[in-house]
Formats: C-alpha cells, sequence, structure tokens
C-alpha cells in the first residue's frame, strides 16, 4: 500500500489482486451470497478512494479489516431497509405424501430381507456408495456386496410382484 | 471483477497522506487565526483585569480548555478507519461531570445571589447561545472537511466528537468576552450553546462524510 501510495501501477494491482480473494472469503462468512461480489467491489472502491488514510508506520490488516467491518455494517443496514413480505399462513407448499409412503414401503420390503442384503440396497442402491465404499462399511467383500444386491433385488421383485398379484 | 481492478489501477495517482498532526497543524492555524480576530476586534470583556482574579473565570477556561481538547484529539484521531472514538467520549462524559462538580464547589461561595430568574438572566443567556453558536462554526466547517477527508467508520461517534469539538471550542472563546461568571449560569446557558452545535453536527455529519 506504500507503494500504491506514492503511484507504484504494479504494486497496487498485486495489492487489489490479493485483497479480493480475502474479501471474498471476509463477506462469505457475513453476508447472503447474492450480495458478496457487490460487498467485494464497494469495499475495493472505498480502499481506493481513501488509500491515503493509511498510515505506513502501521500494520495494514487492522486498516482493511477496519474498512471491511464498515462497509459489512453498511451492507446490513440496507439490507434491513430492503422491503420483505410476510409469508401467508395458508400458502401451498409440494405434497410430500407419496415421498413418504414410498419411503415405509421400502423400508418394509427391505425388511424381508437377509440383514446383510437389505443393507448392502441401503448403501448402494439408495445412499449411492459405490461397491468398493459399501464393502468398506459392511466388511463383506466386494463381489459378496455385488450379489447380495443382485439376490435382494431379485427377491424384492418377486414380493412385489406376488403383493401385486394377490391385490390384483 | 478483473474491469473493476483494471479501471482502479488506471486512476492510480500519488496522494499525499492524512496524518493526525497535520490536521492538528491546521485546527491549531484556525484556534489561533479566530481567537486573535475575536480578540482583535475588540471583544475581550472590559473587566477582564480583574475578572482573572475570580476562580469561576479560571473554572470556565479549564472546563472549556479541556473539553476541547479531549473532543479535538477524539475527532481527529477517529478520522483514522481503525480507531473508535469511544473511549474519547467517555473521557469527555467523565470531564463534563468532573467540570459540574467543581462548578459546584465554586459555585458555593455565590449563594447569597438573588432568585434564581436573575442568576438565569434568559435574555442574556439566549445571546449568549447565540454567539456561542456563530463561533463554533468555523471549527465545525473545518473538522467536517477533515472528516470528509479521513476515513471514519463510525461516523455518528466521530460527528458527536466533533460537535463537542467545535462547541467546547466556540465557548472557550466567549469566555474571553462574556461577562457572566456565575457557575450555575455558565452551566446552563453554555450547556444549552454547547449541546445546540453538538446535536446539528450529530444530526448532519454523518449524513454528509458517507463514504
Amino acid at each position: 500500500m506504500a507503494a500504491a501510495q506514492a503511484g507504484d501501477s504494479a504494486a497496487y494491482r498485486r495489492l487489489l489482486d490479493e485483497l479480493g480473494p480475502w474479501l471474498r472469503r471476509y463477506y462469505t462468512r457475513r453476508l447472503p451470497p447474492s450480495i458478496v461480489d457487490d460487498a467485494v467491489q464497494e469495499t475495493l472502491i472505498a480502499v481506493h478512494e481513501k488509500r491515503h488514510t493509511y498510515d505506513t508506520s502501521r500494520p495494514f490488516a487492522p486498516w482493511l479489516a477496519a474498512i471491511a467491518r464498515y462497509k459489512w455494517i453498511d451492507r446490513l443496514r440496507a439490507l434491513k431497509r430492503l422491503p420483505t413480505e410476510a409469508l401467508s399462513e395458508d400458502i401451498s407448499v409440494p405434497d410430500h405424501e407419496s415421498a413418504v409412503v414410498s419411503a415405509t414401503v421400502l423400508e418394509q420390503l427391505l425388511a424381508g430381507l437377509k440383514p446383510a442384503q437389505a443393507e448392502v440396497i441401503r448403501l448402494v442402491k439408495i445412499q449411492g456408495f459405490s461397491v468398493e465404499e459399501a464393502a468398506a462399511r459392511t466388511g463383506q467383500s466386494a463381489s459378496l456386496v455385488k450379489v447380495n444386491i443382485h439376490r435382494g433385488l431379485a427377491r424384492l421383485t418377486l414380493t412385489v410382484q406376488s403383493q401385486a398379484y394377490a391385490d390384483g | 471483477m478483473d474491469d473493476l481492478l483494471d479501471s482502479l489501477v488506471a486512476d492510480l495517482e500519488p496522494v499525499r497522506r492524512r496524518t493526525s498532526t497535520g490536521d492538528a497543524l491546521a485546527i491549531g492555524l484556525l484556534c489561533a487565526l479566530e481567537l486573535s480576530m475575536f480578540l482583535g476586534v475588540g471583544s475581550m470583556r472590559p473587566d477582564m483585569r480583574f475578572a482573572i482574579a475570580e476562580p469561576a473565570l479560571w473554572w470556565k477556561f479549564a472546563t472549556f480548555g479541556v473539553l476541547a481538547l479531549l473532543g479535538l484529539g477524539t475527532a481527529i484521531l477517529s478520522f483514522d478507519p481503525s480507531i473508535s472514538p469511544k473511549r474519547g467520549l467517555w473521557w469527555i462524559a467523565a470531564a463534563v461531570a468532573a467540570a459540574l462538580v467543581v462548578g459546584g464547589i465554586v459555585n458555593a461561595p455565590m449563594h447569597h445571589q438573588p432568585d434564581l430568574a436573575v442568576r438565569l438572566n434568559w435574555r442574556s443567556g439566549l445571546q449568549c447561545v447565540m454567539v456561542m453558536s456563530v463561533l463554533a462554526l468555523p471549527m465545525l466547517v473545518l473538522l467536517a472537511v477533515l472528516m470528509r477527508r479521513g476515513a471514519p467508520t463510525h461516523r455518528r461517534g466521530t460527528a458527536l466528537a466533533v460537535g463537542v469539538a467545535a462547541a467546547t471550542w466556540g465557548a472557550f472563546v466567549f469566555v474571553f468576552a462574556c461577562p457572566h461568571d456565575d457557575p450555575l449560569y455558565v452551566s446552563i446557558w453554555y450547556g444549552v450553546g454547547c449541546a445546540v452545535t453538538t446535536v446539528y453536527a450529530r444530526a448532519l455529519l454523518p449524513l454528509l462524510t458517507r463514504w
């Protein structure tokens, strides 16, 4: 900054390049993501306009942090002034019934399988782990995991088909 | 973002650093100028030779001199973004309390004076308020300019310190001309005079010095 105060463009560019990521981290922790960029840019402009107030005999970080904090508070005040609208009590939301029913039915079906089969189906087919990860978690070999998944799914298919036949 | 950085770098010019010493020098110059002009036009109270023997006059000088110094120091320091005016404002509050206590002690021998309305002399009091406010203006303008040039991050606190500094400086200058030494009169009317300048500085300066 001392060099920038003397008019050294290259040093100033380096400084601004380093300040950008620091300010982004600072505001990411304190502001909604949609206004982080604006806050960073506004602070860089403030640093530019007030660069003559930096006293080179003192550390740079507290000076920068004070400006960043000042702009942060400014942003918070601006956010407070933004008009907000209360949500109605009877606002419609998507129905979760089918998801809840599916999860319950699936648990009932899995309960009919051997525990080793149900466990690897949960890990690989529902939670998205790889076969190797499921093997590491359950202590089964990778090939046993594959066999258990295959047999478990086949048994589930049979169960569903027989229930559909019975209902039909 | 790159466009912004490019434009900032393109706009770069050498700057003259702001220093507290530079601000203090400018203020010192204004103080000397204002005081010499005020006394130069013959505003000094005619009985000054006798008044200097009164403790009440010294109490007035000390009170407003100390408050002006504290206010100016707090204001100048808080033009730096990393310095808060809070501690200075607490010192000012403590100094006001101490001044009132000392004023009460100085006031004790004057209890034989007539009734309150005569002691407070509201016509003269309002004149004092007006003159003090006018005398505070040059300092207020200079401090506002310095505040705009600085980077105060606690604008309201800094504006309050600026208001106190300008108001008490105006009162200090006025002490040379004001014939009233009654501590009760001084506490009330000088208090009102200082409050007027402080209130409008506190209300206006945060708006005028946004950055």
